[in-house]
């Protein structure tokens, strides 16, 4: 039971330390910028009142950097100190021992598998967000149509609680292929009972694409149903009853009134989406591996960072393309943010 | 909804308790591990070996980290072996492995928290780890020890030799357990019923895989699937076909990049192995099921009724996939991948296996290394099954069975040992770029096409 | 619960009864597409190693015909019956099932009907019968043989086996294991959640200068691989463990780095979440003389329940599924190992054990999918989001 006890004593502590940092510091900052006399009252004289204005002001300066401060740090020491080496080691030799300028972007370009994994990147961008976003927001506003919803919902969910360990094993149960006799992959099988031959899916090259994006399609949808459906949810009632007086039929209320009202969110999933998308490795790593034609940026950055004791240089500056394809994303949420013009 | 969701909700809440408390119940990893076999009981072990081996070494109080590639029951096996080292000395051993142990290696050696004893089956990435400087040397006397006392000694030092971060070769790796690559299962029923024999050559070899084809049967299991690193099941056959094809010396040159990839004795070794993988009447589901198949799956067209194959070509640990119950000797049974008749090659023999090298040195890891060169340290995994070595001290009488005992004479009998090319090569190309080809060339590229191509991504690699 | 807007529409218009029926079967086709896959890996992990790999699982469903091998015992159990020495048993494992050929040869395994004498040669005589039973007689001893095979169609019913399971719970260590995951996984979710709300509320209602920059820093951190990030943060971590003399391989640094890696995400979830929250009760609770940290805590906080919950979720099951953070902040020893790790270890050095990878998935399953229960009751509707605006 003593392992239960350190378990259960260690999470306390990590979560104690984060909610006395919060509550300390903004107690801190009340204490030393007091905008309220003792008891609550707002003080009366012109004197006080100017050092209230002004500690508002102080306060009112100190505390946004007060909340974004743990933030701030983890980012920068976790994400950004790891991207400034990266972009240094792009410079740097094998083993990073020396300068060889941009030889590794030289070397970049040329690559053949290089050019091909973005093609295939590309085709990933262009199906799987869309597709996720779509089938998330269908199942969202389906389930909350009927009785069973929260069930459906739950099911349609699991992909995404399912490990990739396992979730690798079921689709070989899905993809698998013998040449002949019993197949034991569902595809197959459903393949040959209508009367088709078996197909080797994962080693068909650019169909393969398709049937790997099938699999995080599979798992995202429940990402994307989740956020939605919150959101649909969030839809204030009074909207959907005018349009339903108005005799709108179910269709029209949902593309024309509940959608627009959602649309922040969409953008938000199909974002995420979209950058799960340009680090997916695992998937193909498992299934393929990058053979038949099937490679993608972040399996080959992971390639060559690691196999046969790796080439930091050349994995390096693969994760700085996979950096910069996301910068028109990155304006496109910025210039979101500015047009929402959320807060004061 | 809400009394369903009422009712599951809480029977689940109610679950993490439950489980929470049996966690706590259950036994927590034995402390002090059991001897398998007790010293001194056992006549086929070396004991007094051991006890002067104990004798020599306290570490008392001192810890040794290993990390191995070994997991599920082979990690019970290794670590009823470290039982004994920990026994001798008195140090306190934990071992840890990982299934990306590659990645995990990479990343805890240039971190700078390695483990003190690496053991790894890659020489490739040996090989990069000792230019990096990563690696101690093990020094002269232990090189003499492994040539002298290992059968073909010189080409397992050879396998342990890499260039260090000053460019001199020395003696960085420590081979610990082997793999015998070059044999051929089949079912010896199977066989009686059709009245066919063992092949004692290569083109006895080709014969009857004709003879079964034209029978109107399958002779060969063939698959190259393994997840990210498929295609490599393809490499041993272009190797193990290359050392009966030509003499040593081009396999050598070969897997160190002398002897160009696109060579044409090369490319006429791939199209041999074509000749069985790429010939639909001669594989089972045909060439287009060989790159897809799992290689843990293939052998299961041996045991079919009616069998879907023949004879499968694979190392010595696919018993491990074979359907339970299964007896080598009664149910399956292996021969030796035959030499060609007409050349005067001897017997060649393809392996590989696992090194162990010192990550962080120190007296523990020293001692370990010395714990190697006891007959104990492989009696002891001999005769809990699953292992080969070329360790001459050994008792043969300590193997398990009379499976591994076969394969042990194997091993000792090469007239040349090499060890599997696709490990020697650069990792980008032994790992990489040599898989992919093999599975493009199965695919249907031409041989030329696929060797150009790897010898061109070769030329790329620093 | 119950989906409100789908009654009140019901209600007012009886003709769209069809179109009920229609959602009902279009969530029923997308939930049967999307369980299917995992329905398939539940049945393989209640079968066992040798039919996962000789046959699909749905034919694990119903009575399958089935072509098998029996080896008959080297001569243990033979009795002496007129001069012959006789083997009686069953060919099918278990006893179930109907034979319907059967075989001695491996060319031709179904050469006889059940209840017909094969004859061996040599006066040894074989039959088999419908339900199993099998005899075989001859003039020698069977002794010095290795076993007769006996080929046999049959057709078998459903077997399943809780072998697989009780495999994996059986494992040494797994208790272990599983402490040691919620170890990590729950303070790795709550750390990141109160660290991004904070931090996405000064995003969102706060006003200070360089805000447009660090939203688009957040974006931009989104995309960064974590395997780019790993080797020069364990150094960082080895290179502080040995300045100040601690291990370097604890539980507070896999939390910061999973609190890291799942900032960016968090922060963007929640700060597009808290922006869509009307402006007009954040501005009145302004006027009323609350601060930040007030308007923070008593109305933005709980009105973003369902935001809060669903990361939760989704950072719950990244730090639970992890296994590449885990070894290389938290180790691969023994007391240290996570569950995905210790269900990993138990597949052997070459992997493909399709029977222990299927259970063991549906082990670790189970408390990703408790946590989704658990949390769904916040993902509807927050406490005010539906009268507030």
């Amino acid at each position: 039971m003593t392992q239960l006890y350190t378990a259960l004593f260690t999470i306390l502590i990590g979560i104690g330390a984060a909610v006395v940092y919060f509550g300390g510091s903004n107690w801190l900052l009340d204490r030393a910028f007091p905008v309220r006399g003792p008891g609550g009252r707002v003080a009366g004289d012109r004197v006080a009142g100017d050092r209230v204005a002004r500690n508002i002001r102080l306060a009112g300066l100190i505390r946004p950097w007060l909340f974004l401060g743990p933030a701030i740090l983890a980012l920068g020491i976790y994400l950004v100190w790891p991207v400034a080496a990266s972009v240094w080691l792009g410079f740097r030799s094998r083993d990073g021992s020396a300068f060889v300028g941009l030889e590794n972007y030289r070397w970049l370009v040329t690559d053949p598998v290089f050019r091909e994994s973005m093609l295939n990147n590309f085709l990933w961008l262009l199906v799987v967000p869309a597709a996720a976003t779509f089938l998330g927001l269908v199942a969202a506003a389906l389930t909350d149509r009927i009785s069973w919803g929260n069930l459906a919902k739950s099911l349609i969910f699991m992909p995404m609680a399912i490990s990739f360990v396992g979730a690798a094993v079921i689709w070989k149960f899905v993809y698998d292929y013998r040449g002949e006799g019993e197949q034991i992959g569902l595809l197959n099988a459903i393949v040959v009972a209508l009367g088709g031959s078996p197909q080797a899916w994962i080693a068909l090259p650019f169909w393969n694409n398709f049937f790997l994006m099938a699999i995080l399609v599979w798992i995202q949808t429940g990402f994307a149903m989740v956020i939605l459906s919150a959101a649909l949810r969030g839809i204030p009632e009074e909207t959907v009853e005018a349009a339903v007086i108005d005799g709108a039929n179910p269709l029209q209320i949902f593309f024309r009134i509940m959608v627009p009202q959602i649309w922040g969110t969409i953008a938000v999933v199909w974002t995420t989406i979209t950058i799960t998308v340009l680090k997916v490795f695992d998937i193909v790593l498992a299934m393929t591996n990058g053979q038949w034609q099937s490679q993608v940026l972040a399996n080959l950055m992971f390639d060559w960072m690691f196999r046969g004791g790796g080439d930091q240089g050349r994995g390096a500056v693969i994760a700085i393309v996979i950096m910069v394809l996301v910068i028109p994303i990155m304006v496109w949420n910025i210039r979101g943010a500015r047009a929402e013009g959320g807060g004061p | 909804m809400k009394t369903l969701d009422g009712t599951v909700g809480r029977t689940l809440r109610a679950m993490p308790l439950l489980v929470l408390a049996a966690a706590g119940l259950a036994p927590q990893g034995a402390g002090a591990r059991d001897l398998v076999f007790a010293p001194g009981a056992d006549a086929r072990i070396d004991w007094a070996g051991y006890d002067a081996y104990a004798a020599a070494h306290d570490l008392s109080g001192q810890t040794l980290s290993i990390f191995g590639p070994w997991r599920g029951e082979d990690q019970v096996l290794i670590e009823n072996v470290l039982a004994y080292f920990e026994a001798a000395t008195g140090a306190t051993v934990t071992y840890a492995s990982s299934e990306n142990y590659e990645q995990q290696i990479v990343i805890d050696t240039q971190a700078g928290s390695p483990p003190d004893i690496a053991i790894l089956p890659q020489p490739g990435l040996i090989a990069d780890l000792a230019a990096k400087g990563l690696l101690a040397p093990l020094g002269d006397a232990t090189r003499d020890w492994l040539a002298g006392h290992y059968a073909a000694g010189e080409s397992w030092v050879g396998l342990g030799s890499y260039p260090g971060p000053d460019g001199a070769t020395a003696l960085y790796a420590f081979p610990y357990k082997a793999d015998v690559k070059s044999l051929v299962w089949y079912v010896p029923e199977n066989f009686e019923d059709a009245g066919y024999a063992v092949p004692e050559t290569l083109e006895d070899l080709r014969a009857l895989t004709e003879t079964i084809a034209a029978e109107g049967e399958t002779p060969w299991c063939i698959g190259l699937g393994s997840g990210g690193a498929t295609g490599w099941p393809a490499t041993d056959w272009v190797e193990d076909l290359l050392l009966r094809n030509e003499p040593p010396e081009v396999y050598d040159g070969w897997v160190t990049g002398g002897v160009p990839f696109d060579d044409p004795r090369i490319i006429a070794t791939i199209e041999d192995f074509g000749w069985f993988a790429r010939n639909d009447g001669f594989v089972d589901g045909g060439a287009a099921a060989v790159a897809t198949t799992d290689f843990r799956d293939s052998p299961a067209g041996l045991f079919a009724a009616p069998p879907r194959c023949y004879l499968h070509h694979q190392a010595s640990f696919i018993p491990s996939f074979f359907p339970e119950g299964t007896e080598i000797g009664r149910d399956v049974d292996f021969f030796y991948m035959p030499a060609h008749g007409g050349k005067d090659l001897g017997k060649p023999v393809l392996g590989a296996g696992t090194l162990a090298m010192i990550t962080r040195d120190g007296p523990a890891a020293r001692a370990f290394i010395a714990f190697l060169m006891t007959p104990v340290a492989h009696e002891v995994w001999m005769a809990q099954s699953g292992f080969l070595t070329p360790y001459r001290d050994a008792n043969p009488e300590a193997y398990a069975n009379e499976a591994l005992r076969k394969q042990g004479a194997i091993l000792r009998d090469a007239t040349t040992f090499r060890f599997d090319g696709s490990d020697l090569m650069p990792g980008k190309i032994g790992a990489g770029a040599f898989w992919t080809g093999m599975v493009d060339y199965v695919g249907g590229a031409p041989a030329a096409d696929v060797a150009a191509r790897i010898r061109a991504e070769w030329d790329a690699v620093r | 619960m119950s989906g409100g807007m789908a009654g009140r529409a019901e209600g007012r218009v009886g003709r769209r009864a069809g179109l009920t029926w229609a959602v009902h079967l279009s969530v029923l086709l997308l939930v049967v597409l999307w369980t299917l896959p995992t329905a398939g890996l539940f049945v393989t992990s209640l079968r066992d190693r040798d039919q996962i790999a000789v046959s699909g699982w749905w034919t694990a469903l119903a009575t399958s015909t089935q072509s098998l091998v029996f080896r008959a015992p080297a001569g243990e159990g033979e009795v002496e019956e007129a001069g012959r020495f006789v083997l009686r048993g069953t060919v099918l494992d278990g006893g179930a099932g109907r034979v319907t050929a059967f075989g001695t040869s491996s060319r031709a395994p179904a050469a006889f009907g059940p209840g017909e004498t094969a004859d061996l040669g040599d006066g040894v005589r074989l039959t088999v019968a419908a339900d199993g039973g099998y005899e075989l007689s001859g003039p020698q001893s069977f002794k010095a043989g290795r076993g007769q095979r006996i080929f046999h169609t049959a057709e078998v019913p459903p077997r399943f086996t809780l072998a697989n399971y009780a495999g994996v719970l059986g494992a040494a260590g797994l208790g272990r294991s599983f402490l040691n995951s919620m170890t990590v996984a729950v303070p790795a979710t709550v750390i990141p959640i109160l660290v991004a709300a904070f931090a996405a509320y000064a995003l969102a209602w706060m006003r200070f200068a360089g805000r447009g920059l660090l939203i688009a820093a957040v974006v931009g951190l989104l995309v960064v691989p974590l395997q780019m990030a790993l080797i020069p943060l364990l150094s960082l971590y080895n290179g502080l463990g040995q300045a100040f003399g601690f291990d370097p391989k604890t539980y507070i640094g896999i939390w910061l780095a999973h609190t890291g890696f799942g900032l960016p995400l968090a922060i963007y979830l929640l700060r597009n979440y808290m922006a869509g929250l009307p402006r007009e009760i954040i501005e009145s609770a302004r006027v009323d003389g609350a601060n930040d940290f007030e308007i923070f805590t008593r109305i933005v906080l709980p009105l973003s329940f369902p935001a809060l919950a669903s990361f939760a979720i989704f950072q719950f099951l990244w730090t639970w599924n992890d296994l590449l953070v885990a070894l290389v902040f938290l180790g691969a020893g023994d007391d240290r190992l996570v569950l995905t790790g210790r269900l990993v270890n138990l597949l052997g050095s070459r992997g493909g054990d399709w029977e222990i990878l299927a259970a063991s998935a549906f082990v670790s399953i189970a408390v990703p999918i408790l946590v989704f229960f658990a949390l769904q009751k916040y993902l509807v509707r927050g406490l005010l989001a539906g009268s507030v605006k």
